[in-house]
């Protein structure tokens, strides 16, 4: 299993008053609650620790997020770029530039070939459908999501595959007359692609495409159901069943010597999930095209009634957690019992993150959120550190085998 | 009075027909005509109303290959080819209006009398003003508080909504962002061929209305040749459900005029 080192970040520095009388942390409150000194410090220590992320033998992943004290990384590019050039031996995952939101997806190839170059071949691209908070922020409905995110895809990748150039593209939702991408990308045919997504048909689809298959902060039900619609889509299309590298799980991860530190950091990364998260309906549960109307009646009213039609109850339960806000309010004990959070001494996280290998059919990489809130530079380089000695082995040893619940199969050493 | 399903220009629309006379050809705002308005009887009095939904709201079905103001123009051009020759009036409600005004200019002389009801579809302001309440980007509060002149009496309660009236609202409200999201619920062409509209026009206001105030239809109203402009008290952004006589009477005098 691979190691992902992710931080997103955040900027916790906004009194807890303003946050409480904002009806939304993202896209609506105010710029000027963000120092740009505090920024720099911050981007400072986070850069600082994607580096030793990369020394102790991890990889590590760009994320993106718009206006909000969620993240700082408002233009993913810019991180990839300095990745790029500062990591010595790290693959680099973009999750991603937010390719539905962005109105030109060869200017995306563009800079995803430049960062594949100068990092001498060690990029891999995610694709994250997004949503929310950011469709304000960057000024895109959300109706045809779905369909603009496979153009996208489809656009950047005849971009970076493309190595007789020019060609032109008239879609549905993107032309460009004349797509010639230099530099081309240094890997060939193209970097590994990732999609993060957990509803079923466009897990179905991440399964066809055989792209690496990621969800963030599931869960193990949620990670299941999507992982099983992926396995059941290739085997349905008659295409080969894929290995456990195929699959990525992301979770928060804190790990400290004794189990009560281990936890107290742990607690420390919900401010993730429950402050960061705080988004207006008009941003969530009232944003068009994101809920299928179906769903209306278990999301527009103030409590769904207990007799509503079972299939609102469905569509809603296909939905994001984060919408409507289901994931705020999170102790440290709930979210490791909901495989969000995996958190306590060495031994203990390598057992949470095994227990859900066993229970969504396996995944070969883990992409760790190490930081957030107010978790300090110190606190999350030891807690880093500890990870890359005492756990990274472990993981390592497991190899690849094929996914799924239906086989037996050996992951390696016998857990302690 | 109950809507049906009728075959338009390959659109399987839900069409709601009541009265008689000449026609009326109502086009509805943010969500469909509801047949148990007051408003349905009270222009069914007046003329032959006919009040489609549009594609992708209310039971009108909406082809995948249809999403877009110049498809519901066109749409509606051809509905009005299929009446009897004489006269018509269009009547628009608010993103309605905006439709109504795009065809009228089609239409020439077709359309007889066009009735603009706190209509969208044009821009007044500076580049940094905005004309329009962006109702996907505003609080839901704080756009039920400049949608009514009375939120208490008039704005509609979700928790005593059946579960089929939440989903077409919720359908209403994703088609409604399909047309109108980008540029938001305008055409930037749209102010420089308003003159050519040959329609006698009546435009009319919700004089509370804070979704798009009573000026933008004063200025709606001095770009179309000889339109007159008349304000609706005790009104907000939907005087059909608010004001739905004084709407009703205003109509009748325009008609009678």
């Amino acid at each position: 299993m691979d190691v992902w080192y992710q931080c997103e970040i955040p900027y916790p520095f906004v009194a807890q008053d303003v946050l409480d009388r904002a009806p939304s942390v993202r896209a609506s409150l105010p710029n000027r609650y963000c120092d740009p000194n505090v920024a720099a410090d911050l981007f400072e220590e986070c850069i600082d620790e994607f580096l030793l992320a990369d020394e102790l033998g991890l990889n590590v992943v760009a994320i993106e997020h718009h206006a909000g004290i969620n993240s700082l990384l408002a233009a993913n590019p810019m991180l990839v770029a300095i990745l790029a050039r500062q990591t010595r031996k790290a693959r680099i995952l973009s999750l991603g530039t937010l390719v539905t939101l962005r109105p030109d997806p060869v200017r995306i190839a563009e800079e995803y070939a430049t960062a594949d170059v100068i990092s001498r071949g060690r990029l891999e691209i995610g694709f994250v459908k997004s949503g929310g908070s950011e469709s304000a922020s960057s000024n895109v409905s959300m109706i045809d999501n779905g369909e603009r995110y496979w153009e996208a895809i489809d656009l950047i990748s005849k971009a970076l595959t493309s190595h007789d150039a020019p060609f032109s593209w008239e879609g549905r939702h993107f032309t460009h007359r004349h797509v010639n991408v230099w530099p081309p990308c240094y890997q060939r045919p193209l970097p590994r692609m990732w999609s993060a997504t957990g509803d079923a048909s466009t897990s179905a689809d991440v399964g066809r495409r055989g792209m690496v298959h990621t969800l963030v902060l599931r869960g193990p039900e949620g990670t299941r159901a999507a992982f099983a619609a992926n396995r059941r889509a290739r085997a349905e299309a008659g295409l080969p069943p894929s290995t456990t590298d195929r699959f990525s799980y992301a979770a928060l991860v804190a790990v400290g010597e004794t189990e009560d530190e281990g936890l107290r950091l742990g607690d420390k990364l919900l401010w993730f999930l429950n402050t960061s998260m705080k988004s207006a309906p008009q941003f969530n549960k009232f944003l068009a095209g994101v809920a299928p109307p179906q769903a209306a009646p278990m999301i527009y009213r103030t409590k769904p009634k207990a007799d509503t039609n079972a299939e609102a109850q469905q569509a809603a339960s296909a939905m994001k957690p984060s919408v409507g806000g289901a994931l705020i309010g999170m102790t440290a004990e709930r979210a490791i019992a909901q495989g969000i959070l995996f958190a306590g001494t060495p031994d203990s996280v390598y057992k949470q993150i095994m227990d859900l290998y066993d229970f969504v059919g396996g995944y070969g990489h883990l992409v760790m959120i190490g930081r957030s809130g107010f978790m300090t530079h110190a606190e999350t380089e030891k807690s880093l550190g500890l990870f890359a000695r005492e756990v990274l082995p472990r993981l390592k040893e497991i190899a690849a085998v094929q996914a799924g619940l239906d086989q037996r199969w050996s992951r390696g050493p016998v857990r302690k | 009075m109950q809507p049906r399903i009728e075959q338009v220009a390959g659109v399987d629309l839900e069409i709601l027909r009541a009265g008689a006379g000449n026609p009326l050809l109502l086009l509805h705002g943010f969500q469909h005509i509801d047949p148990r308005l007051a408003i349905v009887d009270l222009l069914a009095r007046e003329a032959q109303l006919i009040a489609p939904s549009h594609p992708g709201f209310g039971r009108s079905s909406r082809p995948a290959d249809f999403g877009t103001v110049y498809d519901l123009v066109h749409l509606y051009l051809g509905l009005i080819d299929t009446l009897p020759p004489g006269p018509l009036t269009l009547m628009g409600l608010s993103f309605g209006g905006w439709l109504a005004a795009e065809i009228a200019i089609k239409a020439g002389r077709r359309i007889d009398k066009l009735i603009l009801v706190d209509a969208l579809g044009i821009k007044v302001s500076g580049r940094e003003t905005p004309d329009i309440l962006d109702v996907f980007n505003a609080h839901p509060e704080d756009v039920v508080a400049k949608s009514w002149h009375d939120p208490k009496e008039f704005a509609p309660r979700y928790d005593d909504m059946e579960d089929d009236e939440l989903v077409t609202r919720s359908r209403n409200w994703e088609a409604l962002a399909r047309y109108g999201f980008h540029p938001y619920m305008h055409n930037p062409q749209l102010k420089r061929w308003l003159s050519n509209i040959k329609a006698k026009t009546l435009v009319l206001w919700g004089a509370s209305d804070g979704v798009v105030k009573p000026a933008y239809g004063e200025a709606y109203a001095r770009l179309i040749p000889g339109a007159r402009f008349e304000r609706i008290a005790n009104a907000g952004h939907h005087p059909e459900i608010e004001q739905p006589e004084a709407l009703a009477a205003r109509v009748r005098n325009f008609l009678a005029d």
